[in-house]
């Protein structure tokens, strides 16, 4: 079978190396972008799997791809894992409305950011989904 | 009086008065305009209208008499200077009006215009003054927050940075690592796992110092919370060689609570008590009721520690406090854990304390409220101060589907509006959220029926529910209903040990919905 993608979404190149290096190393396939805009193109040109999004990002943040990629027909079916710097106390739900499956502060837990990359792209339902448990 | 048209707002009853201290004001300044209330209410209408420069109010007026007159005018006109006009023999009431935040007074019949003017004067300055030094603190509060949660999202940034590459080199993925390397890394990387905490802290101590923090109570099991906390430290406690183990009372109801930040107190408790425990120490976490507090839990960890000393006791829930004595080859943190602790466990109603005594170990206690089930469906399984014959239960099951697109909480939300004209306000009740524990979300209603009359409540239910293109579009759900089983009507027991046996009996059937919707712990 192929390879899962993922189009990873950060304006700070180091961060995007970074989990690049961390998501090859887990046998993914990945892609990158850099700002919102070029976030919306990456994603209709690689059709990733799953789409791992900072909020703070030039050209459009966080919220505005969100919504882009609702609006769109054929990049809504997509999960996106917010991973952000940002306070959870005002992002988190506001970005599980705007239509992300999950939401990670930075810096996340690898096991718990693997954990939630793996429950997104297999949802089990119900019952056994191994929702990220504190202490991971 | 100033270089505007100053607008008094003179609020007196006894026209000769009010005549005469009108007449003082255009002696002292004919540019002013005086409108006048005889009324409290006629006043406070007319502050609320319209604020003027300043408020003269007499104390005795026909709906308001001596300190009661000030602190509603004081309540209304919150920003506007007033000057009490009082009389002989209330002079007292008006010192203790300055006190309380009126700005000066006078005493009727023995100023002249001068005075008057001076009075006013001060008055409008004076207030002017405090006005802008409670902005200035208000606006460098509000800086400071600001700062600081700046501050500590940008610091987020970098440490990631390190984070990641740090844990890449650890988990081999940039070549072999030897052991003194990976001994080495592994400090870094405690290290920025410990200020990853710090800055979490310092948003947090923020968040409670501005009263920003907020808690979703639910009805909480708090022996699920204390065996999450213990699986969370369990490891910390292993690497250190510190025994950790829970006792829980099995006959504590539901703790009306927070489950995620009691989750945060327990850890931020555990781990303390870890941190100065030494080595084939003790830490034991208990939850028990007492019966000189029996609306509350308790909730205590005790460890074998140092202990505390009687003055660090006393400063020890305190921001930023340190033991200056601490000994301890681990690091200090901020300071700002246990003021934390405390914060989240005041909002939600309780308290937290501590007993020690040095090198026998230090128990920090926290109480929280029990959710009084019997309390929150009396009225509606009473009727003329009679248990009701007929009760039962109807459960609803929201499983969410794998499209799933909004959280467990919109749902129950957009679910109980639905459910709304389903049910009657006085004869049935929804309960209070579970705290779910598993991906299912369950909806109790105890209803005044029996079980035929709650099967066609169910249908009902089940009928709107199905029209919800929204909620259909997000959970399946499943419906049951069932009847109580009632205490025999001829019972002579007071009737509020009927209503506790039947939540008693409700609140059993609850935990055992709650276990089977709950995924297997491990």
């Amino acid at each position: 079978m192929d390879k899962p993608k993922i189009l990873i979404v950060d304006d700070d190149p180091d961060l995007r190396r970074g989990l690049n290096l961390r998501l090859r190393a887990s046998h993914f396939e990945t892609a990158y972008a850099a700002d919102g805009f070029s976030a919306i193109a990456m994603a209709q040109k690689e059709r990733p799997d799953l789409i791992i999004l900072d909020i703070g990002l030039p050209a459009g943040d966080g919220f505005v791809v969100l919504d882009r990629l609702q609006q769109s027909a054929t990049l809504a079916s997509i999960p996106v894992i917010v991973l952000t710097a940002r306070d959870p106390q005002y992002n988190r739900e506001r970005t599980l409305k705007a239509g992300a499956c999950a939401f990670l502060q930075k810096p996340a837990d690898n096991n718990e950011l693997m954990d939630v990359i793996r429950t997104t792209l297999n949802p089990v339902w119900p019952g056994t989904a191994a929702a990220a448990l504190p202490g991971h | 009086m100033n270089n505007g048209h100053a607008h008094i707002l003179l609020i007196e009853d006894n026209p000769g008065d009010a005549d005469l201290v009108r007449l003082r004001l255009v002696e002292a300044d004919s540019n002013i305009a005086v409108s006048c209330a005889t009324r409290l209410s006629a006043g406070l209408a007319s502050l609320v209208a319209e604020t003027p420069t300043m408020v003269l109010l007499d104390l005795n007026l026909p709906d308001s008499h001596g300190a009661e007159t000030y602190r509603r005018v004081l309540e209304a006109a919150a920003g506007v200077p007033i000057v009490v006009l009082s009389g002989m023999d209330d002079e007292e009431i008006a010192v203790n009006a300055v006190h309380e935040g009126v700005q000066d007074y006078l005493v009727k019949g023995s100023f002249d215009s001068r005075q008057l003017a001076r009075a006013m004067r001060y008055a409008i300055e004076r207030q002017a003054l405090l006005t802008s030094l409670d902005m200035s603190r208000r606006q460098q509060l509000q800086f400071k927050n600001e700062f600081l949660s700046h501050v500590s999202h940008e610091l987020r940034t970098p440490l990631t940075c390190i984070h990641q590459f740090v844990s890449l080199i650890l988990d081999g993925l940039a070549g072999k690592v030897v052991p003194e390397q990976r001994e080495h890394l592994e400090t870094v990387f405690r290290s920025v796992i410990q200020l990853r905490a710090m800055i979490t802290d310092l948003l947090e101590a923020t968040r409670a110092e501005s009263g920003k923090i907020s808690i979703q109570p639910h009805c909480v099991l708090i022996g699920e919370v204390i065996r999450q906390a213990v699986a969370m430290l369990q490891s910390t406690a292993r690497a250190k060689a510190v025994g950790l183990e829970a006792a829980v009372d099995i006959r504590i109801p539901f703790v009306y609570a927070d489950s995620n930040r009691i989750l945060q107190v327990l850890a931020n408790l555990l781990e303390n008590a870890i941190k100065f425990t030494r080595t084939d120490g003790s830490v034991m976490i208990k939850a028990y009721l007492t019966e000189s507090d029996p609306d509350f839990v308790h909730i205590s960890v005790a460890d074998t520690g140092r202990g505390i000393s009687p003055e660090a006791k006393a400063l020890i829930f305190e921001r930023l406090y340190q033991d200056p004595n601490s000994v301890d080859d681990s690091r200090k943190g901020l300071g700002l854990g246990l003021y934390i602790a405390k914060e989240l466990v005041r909002l939600h109603g309780g308290r937290i304390w501590v007993e020690s005594q040095l090198s026998h170990g230090s128990t920090f206690t926290f109480a929280l409220p029990l959710f009084s089930l019997a309390k929150f469906i009396a009225p509606v399984i009473t009727q003329k101060g009679r248990l009701r014959e007929h009760l039962s239960l109807i459960t609803l099951e929201l499983t969410p589907l794998p499209s799933f697109a909004a959280t467990l909480k919109e749902v129950r939300q957009h679910c109980l509006q639905l459910l709304e004209p389903c049910i009657l306000g006085d004869k049935d009740a929804i309960l209070p959220a579970l705290d779910h524990l598993g991906p299912v979300e369950t909806v109790m209603i105890v209803i005044s029926a029996d079980a035929h009359g709650a099967t066609i409540v169910e249908r009902r239910i089940r009928e709107q529910l199905e029209r919800s293109d929204r909620l259909r579009a997000n959970c399946t759900f499943k419906l049951s209903s069932v009847g109580l089983k009632l205490p025999a009507a001829d019972r002579p027991e007071p009737v509020d040990k009927l209503i506790q046996e039947v939540a008693d009996g409700i609140t059993a059937m609850t935990v055992a919905a709650l276990q089977r919707t709950q995924p297997p712990s491990n």
